[in-house]
């Protein structure tokens, strides 16, 4: 049996290793010569980004952390009108991807759009250009974010115990008291998870920073790249924040500390009953933000798609939406499976150090702009051709790239934090107990993996897959470099249309992408719902 | 349970097939596969016509310019792309240093393409120019005020300019022929001029400047002209106007979106025949039309609307140096504070 288990995490370990090949060949460029851009750099980017970054990672992470945790302590714990249905309307901005939604906040509210227009003209309040200073950047990335927090946190205090929350009343205490002392820190290890899946997307984001001309690190990444050629010095640049990263994944753990709450009851009574007026702004508070990060701006995009859909429809749209369906499901389903072998409780109970560190490298391409980690990839693929050729061999490169295989392999580097954080969540739920007693009772470990814990993690594996599937859909840069011929996806269109400034075309395919996002969030609500 | 599992391996191993699948039919017989950094809206009716005329398929993958430079020095002479278009003339020039191009020089393309818009040995040929020039707002500003594109850093423009990034390809490729034509120092002052001007961040699109301009936040922007052509096209009331620039200097910057025959092109006759066809007036037509730009080639007319914007001069640096001295632009822009 030992034996098994040795073996097997051998196997997982190089599993978690070529998972995280990209962030290795990234890391390995500091092992090339350093280029004098570093110092130009130093002079001119740096100061800047690292300090805008820094208050964009601050703004953005208090942002989501507060709106997130408020929502879904609302919707789980507070009766209010309107309740039931907004609980699932709030998933939905994450059907929207980031950029979609910055350009259509530009349009809508920067210097030249309605709202600043009706405010000139009716108010008389001078324009101002919102893309300056940080806070319009942080608000856009606060409501489309928002929902991974929102839906770690719901998830939690779902299981919270509400007799505790009763005793916290009978205590006297103020529900605000009862929200801070007892339900924000018994959801506090949910509320970092999420925070953290929201800090890592956005560091590696482009798109919305690059529509805000806004200075993160990512802009230097690009520019060493674009403007200078240097692949190595956006490796280099790149590596730092796989680094950064990892820390955030360290204080994650820190925070979630060595709290498991072995519970899986749930109660659907609500602990506060807001009746009238106080009902009425609590419903006000939660129908504005569903309004401002979906509905306006699914709003804006139905009026754009209706004003050229003669001009922009073709039948190559089902091409796209093929493309996009295929390497959707397809990479879904294998992430989400490999997410599940890296979570398998057995693994905890015979966990090496060094076991969970591959693990936790295999989740950190969440952090990689998709661009860098394409490149990043190739480059690998590279390196494994010269070894090929140097031992007599021929070059794959010509096998590799631009192959269906390459650019899944892209995906699940990429994209293994969303559906492992999942996983990993519902793999803790699961009491020792039930592996000792399956192997008091003589069964064997394949048995205890289908029989129990497949079962049990299967809400985790859903909820994962679910997430991947619209992080896939909407997923860019590293699709655009690694696709096959032909493979051109609706967020490809979406791209090359809104780069040309044709923001009424593109927003057809992001329609689409809208469309099947809301589709699949309200697919993981209905399981999620079944769970409870 | 194990049927699921089934389905998820099946599922795996068939994209693979597929994609390995694809990738063979992309580079089999008479096929010509194209990399191309000009969007598929642009390209796809050029292609389809040139198929309608010769039999002859055209594969295409759009995908930005770097990256399919770096996919193209990686993959090789194993490459399926026999041709490679792009839409700056520093993208061209960059791939033409990395062994990407070989050189094609025929009589058709000389006698269709003036030599400004070619490399000098032919690596690669321009297929659109694409003029970068001041658009005003004529609610705000008598044209009689404006003059250069070094003029717009004078304090009569304070808190009245929109420009594009220093990020966008297309401002690295101006201030590099200001760089040229003026040298380095003065084209400091230039830049340090603009930003002291500027009414608002530096904006993400072209369309954005005129946005702004409409909107009344500035009075005045640089923008590659078809950007406005859309607009026009769109909205003709729109209260802005272009003025070409440097009309009594050196004359209006001008970029190209233009193509070559790869190194290792498995293919680079048909490869040559499409560039000629590309460079043909007929061709030219739908090629500048698309997207109001300007033909590459000389004999025929421009667009309706991008003719009525009338004649002007062109600024006759050869394009190769716009790519040498890009570089020098971005830290030159980089330091000075241009975002």
């Amino acid at each position: 049996m030992k034996e098994i288990f040795f073996k097997s995490n051998i196997w997982v370990g190089a599993l978690a290793l070529a998972i995280a090949l990209p962030i290795f060949v990234v890391g390995s460029a500091w092992l090339l010569p350093g280029t004098d851009l570093w110092s130009h750099f130093a002079q001119t980017l740096l100061p800047e980004l690292v300090s805008s970054t820094i208050i964009l990672l601050i703004g953005v992470g208090i942002g989501v952390s507060v709106l997130g945790t408020v929502l879904a302590y609302l919707v789980v714990m507070v009766d209010f009108p309107g309740r039931a249905w907004l609980e699932w309307a709030l998933f939905l901005p994450f059907a929207i991807p980031a950029y979609v939604l910055a350009f259509v906040y530009l349009g809508v509210f920067d210097y030249s759009g309605y709202v600043q227009v009706w405010l000139r003209e009716y108010l008389g309040i001078p324009g101002f250009d919102i893309r300056s200073g940080h806070w319009a950047i942080i608000l856009t990335f606060v409501l489309v974010f928002y929902p991974y927090v929102y839906m770690m946190a719901r998830a939690s205090f779902k299981r919270q115990k509400i007799q505790m929350i009763e005793a916290g009343k009978m205590l006297g205490a103020k529900p605000l008291r009862v929200f801070w002392r007892i339900s924000v820190p018994l959801a506090r290890p949910a509320i970092a998870a999420g925070l953290l899946v929201t800090l890592m997307e956005t560091l590696a984001d482009f798109g919305v920073v690059s529509l805000f001309n806004y200075s993160t690190f990512t802009t230097a990444i690009y520019s060493a790249w674009g403007d200078f050629r240097s692949i190595e010095v956006a490796a280099q640049l790149a590596s730092l924040l796989v680094v950064v990263s990892f820390f955030l994944i360290y204080f994650e753990r820190k925070a979630r500390g060595k709290a498991k709450y072995y519970s899986s009851d749930v109660s659907n009574i609500k602990a506060y009953y807001a009746k009238g007026l106080k009902g009425w702004l609590i419903f006000l508070f939660v129908f504005g933000v569903f309004m401002l990060s979906f509905a306006m701006p699914l709003f804006q995009i139905l009026i754009w798609s209706a004003e050229v859909f003669t001009l922009e429809w073709s039948d190559r749209y089902f091409d796209y939406f093929a493309s996009s369906g295929i390497l959707t499901i397809s990479a879904t389903a294998l992430i989400v499976l490999i997410a599940t072998i890296l979570a398998l409780p057995s693994r905890r109970k015979s966990e090496s150090k060094t076991l969970q560190l591959l693990i936790r490298f295999s989740t950190l391409g969440y952090a990689l702009p998709g661009s860098v980690m394409a490149v990043g990839l190739l480059y690998g693929v590279q390196n494994i051709s010269l070894i090929s050729i140097y031992f007599g061999g021929s070059s794959i490169n010509h096998i590799l790239f631009g192959s269906v295989a390459l650019l899944l392999f892209a995906y699940v580097s990429r994209f293994m934090a969303i559906a492992y954080n999942s996983t990993s969540a519902s793999s803790e739920q699961i009491k020792p107990v039930y592996g000792q007693s399956a192997k008091l009772l003589g069964a064997s470990r394949l048995r205890l993996i289908q029989k129990v814990y497949l079962p049990m993690m299967m809400p985790g594996i859903i909820a994962g897959g679910l997430l991947v599937a619209v992080d896939v859909m909407k997923e860019l840069p590293a699709t655009y470099l690694l696709r096959p011929f032909g493979w051109d996806t609706l967020a490809i269109r979406v791209f090359e249309l809104s780069s040309e400034g044709l923001y009424e075309r593109a927003a057809i395919p992001a329609l689409i992408m809208v469309v099947f996002g809301a589709i699949i969030m309200l697919i993981f609500n209905k399981l999620d719902s079944e769970k409870y | 349970m194990n049927t699921i599992r089934l389905s998820v391996i099946s599922l795996a191993l068939s994209t693979l097939l597929m994609g390995s699948v694809t990738q063979i039919q992309a580079a089999s017989g008479d096929d010509i596969t194209v990399y191309s950094s000009r969007k598929e809206h642009l390209i796809q009716p050029l292609f389809e016509q040139f198929t309608n005329q010769t039999g002859i398929e055209v594969n295409y993958l759009t995908g930005s310019g770097g990256d399919l430079i770096e996919r193209l020095k990686l993959e090789g002479p194993n490459t399926p792309a026999d041709m490679f278009m792009t839409v700056d003339a520093g993208d061209l020039w960059y791939a033409g240093t990395q062994n990407i191009f070989q050189s094609v020089n025929t009589e058709t393309i000389k006698s269709n393409i003036p030599s400004y818009l070619r490399d000098p040995k032919g690596l690669w040929t321009g297929l659109s120019v694409r003029a970068r020039t001041i658009v005003y707002s004529t609610e705000r500003v008598n044209p009689s005020q404006l003059s250069t594109y070094s003029d717009l850093a004078s304090s009569n423009w304070n808190k009245k300019l929109c420009l594009r990034t220093s990020k966008k390809i297309y401002t690295k490729s101006l201030v590099a022929s200001i760089i040229h034509n003026q040298g380095e120092e003065k084209a400091s002052q230039v830049i340090s001029g603009w930003v002291g001007n500027l009414a608002a961040v530096p904006n993400a699109k072209d369309s954005h400047v005129m946005n702004a301009i409409i909107a009344g936040q500035c009075d005045v922007g640089l923008v590659n002209t078809y950007y406005y052509g859309q607009l026009i096209e769109k909205t003709p009331e729109a209260p802005v106007k272009l003025f070409w620039a440097n009309q009594e200097t050196t004359g209006v910057h001008v970029n190209v979106s233009g193509a070559g025959v790869t190194t290792h092109a498995s293919n680079p006759s048909g490869a040559t025949q499409l560039l000629e066809w590309l460079s043909s007036a007929e061709a030219q037509a739908i090629y500048g039309s698309l997207n109001k730009e300007y033909p590459a080639n000389q004999n025929i007319d421009s667009d309706k609307i991008v003719s009525s914007w009338g004649s002007f001069k062109q600024d006759k640096m050869n394009l190769s140096i716009a790519g040498i001295l890009q570089a020098d632009a971005v830290k030159l822009m980089q330091r000075l504070g241009y975002k």
